[in-house]
């Protein structure tokens, strides 16, 4: 292995490495809807998958449940399998405060964060004592309680017992917005542009549909923004303490019993506003959508997209929907009796991807693509701008080249992780995953 | 008189199937002070196996389901020796997903195998009744799970109690290092442990899909686990008559409960049991009779 390439900081090349993948997601982002409105379709032997913008749709609701567990789980480890629980409250009183009470989607928020936020404090609230394993049979119980309590006889009216509520409430694309237009620059990228975009132009199902991707997309980032903020912010180091050691947190001031509850609210909130996204995706919310399966799912994405980072839950949003939807697909595969194919396959890919993640990727995608990306560049500190010798390079930080600065005295504290010569050996389990792979790490989508 | 009595028999056969699958739960959680989360699942394909031995291969019932306990503890070796053995012990959360994942794959691989069509599993007791009164009757199922998991605890008590293999086993749960100082081997100790507890749990599961009023099919089990679960945390997550008495508490609890409440309907059994595992940690974590946790800081 040739030794990688040093990009150092402030310099012209250190933009491009920053800014460069920043700009290839956002287009991606904004283009996928107008790609997935045709729902192009590849062939794997005799099946076909296809990638729907309805499922996109699914997906980018999930992705904002998989934060709000990666915030509780991986930056706070108190381990909660409960956070379907929150995601179905969500759902249920967006659908019907919509249908029954004809209030806006967006409307319905004002009332779902606080409710979700509330009744997540109280949640956490017994969490300050049960702990660990105990917490998680507690959570998976409340997310196993939700589908019977929403088919309860008495909130029937409300709910639409076992059938599930369709939602009777069109999101409607406004005449401002130039989908059309967006899609004729799409399809008149020379090459490509007709082939992935079409002839350009969008009809009003397709337009309606676009929409609610923007509107999501809007959510997910204003999510995705306030969760990092919170993170990089003092409560967020309060947050992290608590995991990584929680007494040492008292000892050092942290309001344990304050910040656990809050973090609980604060996670049940994110779970609220991906159950509402999955009410505007998909128009329709049943029992079982927020049952127990859901549950583990969202384990499932945390843990696929990466214990203890934002971006991840990116990763998984888009794994726990789509794996099912394509495993769905597969007409056959040789060797294997076709009845089988028709069970459900993809509860069992996502149990054996969970599975085999733990033991060969235990930090996710996220840190799988940190890590190769560490072996071929690496940033380095301008060392004129900061001044010699307070600076602790980190010689091949696996976080993908972020160094680590430390005035003075602190360069003692410097993560024995972060100073690790091959960059390689990380922590074996998904919490343990070193303080450095928290770090903020501009260069990545999060 | 006689709707209290039936609600009591009620409860006492659900309660003593939650009790058995509380049991496994306990052995594993002895072990390993791990709460294995794909109990409830290893007991569903446990009856599967039981059912597909005695229906489509013809084997007397008896005899049936004690194959598929000797099966399933094999495959429960292999499983603790692939995908538990390799983690550490003290560290709870990958074991966790582990188990979260053994329950997604299982229950998937169910699904996929024999389909989600309920069947009727044989009648492992003679139909009809011990003893009647109006309504309320005491089914020989009734008798015959709460006389079968009597039967259990007292061999599992005896095994832990006077064998060398239960020796070790009590002393692994009781201090995997110093237990290994003395010269046991902890691996192997454990995987035993994880036979055990998959054995009983298929035990459990054909207990609880022989009553006829049940069926069977892959997803019997993700509800119980709760209860068994609920059980085992108000018994004290390590003993084992603990998970007898919750079990039987439980049960009868969920039918008292579901029969004398009119505003709360049939399904919120259930929250009856998350409720318990709830008040049971924060006023007694340990539980009615499980040893006490000491946490040194």
């Amino acid at each position: 292995m040739s030794e990688p390439r040093h990009i150092t900081e402030g310099t012209t090349a250190h933009k491009v490495y920053r800014w460069v993948p920043w700009a290839i997601f956002a287009f991606v982002a904004l283009s996928a809807p107008f790609w997935a409105v045709h729902t192009p379709a590849f062939s794997i032997g005799e099946s076909t998958l296809t990638f729907s913008l309805g499922n996109l749709n699914h997906a980018v609701a999930y992705m904002v449940g998989v934060l709000g567990l990666g915030i509780l789980v991986g930056y706070n480890g108190q381990i909660s399998l409960g956070n379907s629980f929150f995601m179905g409250i969500g759902g249920y009183l967006t659908a019907t405060l919509v249908t029954d009470d004809g209030w806006s989607y967006l409307a319905t928020l004002l009332v779902v964060l606080p409710v979700c936020f509330i009744v997540g404090m109280l949640v956490g609230l017994p969490a300050l004592r049960i702990k660990g394993l105990y917490l998680a049979l507690t959570t998976l119980g409340l997310a196993a309680v939700f589908p019977s309590i929403v088919r309860m006889e008495q909130l029937r009216d409300r709910t639409g017992g076992a059938n599930g509520k369709r939602i009777e409430s069109d999101l409607d694309a406004p005449d401002w917005v130039p989908l059309d237009t967006m899609s004729d620059v799409l399809s008149g990228i020379p090459l490509v542009g007709e082939w992935a975009f079409g002839e350009g132009g969008v009809s009003g199902r397709e337009a309606d549909a676009i929409w609610v991707y923007f509107l999501l997309a809007v959510l997910t980032i204003a999510a995705f923004w306030v969760a990092r903020n919170l993170i990089y912010s003092r409560p967020g180091r309060s947050i992290i303490a608590i995991r990584d050691n929680e007494t040492g947190a008292a000892v050092n001031g942290v309001n344990v019993p304050m910040t656990k509850t809050l973090t609980f609210g604060f996670s049940a909130m994110l779970g609220g506003l991906s159950g509402t996204m999955y009410a505007m995706a998909i128009g329709f919310v049943a029992p079982d959508v927020f049952g127990i399966n859901l549950a583990i799912f969202l384990i499932v994405g945390l843990v696929v997209g990466g214990v203890g980072t934002l971006s991840g839950a990116v990763i998984g949003g888009i794994v726990i929907v789509f794996v099912p939807v394509w495993a769905a697909q597969i007409q056959s595969v040789p060797g294997v009796p076709e009845r089988f194919l028709r069970g459900p396959t993809g509860t069992f890919f996502l149990g054996v991807l969970l599975i085999i993640l733990t033991f060969f990727l235990p930090g996710g995608i996220v840190y799988g693509v940190r890590k190769i990306r560490a072996r071929f560049v690496q940033v380095v500190p301008d060392r004129e701008v900061a001044g010699g010798d307070e600076i602790v390079v980190a010689a091949g930080d696996a976080t993908g080249g972020k160094m680590s600065r430390h005035g003075g005295g602190s360069a003692l504290e410097v993560d024995e992780d972060v100073l690790d010569p091959d960059g390689t050996e990380h922590g074996a389990a998904p919490d343990a995953v070193p303080a450095s792979a928290q770090q903020p790490n501009q260069g990545e989508p999060t | 008189m006689e709707l209290f009595l039936a609600r009591l028999f009620d409860g006492l056969s659900s309660g003593a199937t939650y009790a058995v699958i509380a049991v496994a739960l306990v052995l594993i959680y002895k072990a390993t002070t791990l709460i294995n989360f794909a109990q409830g699942e290893l007991a569903m394909l446990g009856s599967f196996f039981a059912y597909i031995l005695a229906i489509e291969q013809g084997i007397p019932l008896y005899l049936a389901i004690v194959l598929a306990m000797l099966l399933s503890a094999v495959l429960a070796a292999g499983m603790e020796r692939v995908l538990i053995r390799p983690f550490d012990p003290a560290d709870h959360l990958p074991l966790v997903i582990i188990t979260l994942g053994l329950f997604l794959v299982i229950n998937a691989v169910a699904g996929m195998i024999w389909g989600f069509d309920p069947r009727s599993f044989p009648r492992m007791f003679p139909e009809g009744d011990v003893w009647s009164m109006g309504i309320a009757r005491l089914r020989w199922y009734t008798v015959g799970t709460m006389a079968t998991v009597l039967i259990l605890l007292v061999l599992l008590t005896l095994l832990l109690k006077k064998t060398k293999v239960g020796l070790a086993f009590r002393a692994v749960s009781s201090n995997l290092e110093s237990s290994g100082l003395v010269g046991v081997r902890a691996g192997p100790t454990l995987q035993f442990g994880w036979m055990l507890a998959t054995a009983v749990g298929t035990l459990a599961g054909a207990l609880f899909v022989a009553d006829p009023f049940r069926q069977l099919d892959p997803t019997w089990a993700q509800r119980v686990l709760i209860f068994a679960a609920a059980a085992a945390v108000l018994g004290g997550l390590d003993s084992l008559w603990g998970a007898l008495a919750g079990g039987i508490i439980l049960g009868l609890v969920e039918s008292m409960v579901v029969g004398y409440v009119d505003w709360i309907p049939n399904q919120m059994g259930l929250a009856a049991a998350v409720v318990t595992i709830i008040i049971v940690l924060l006023i007694r974590p340990n539980g009615l009779f499980g040893s006490k946790a000491v946490e040194r800081v």
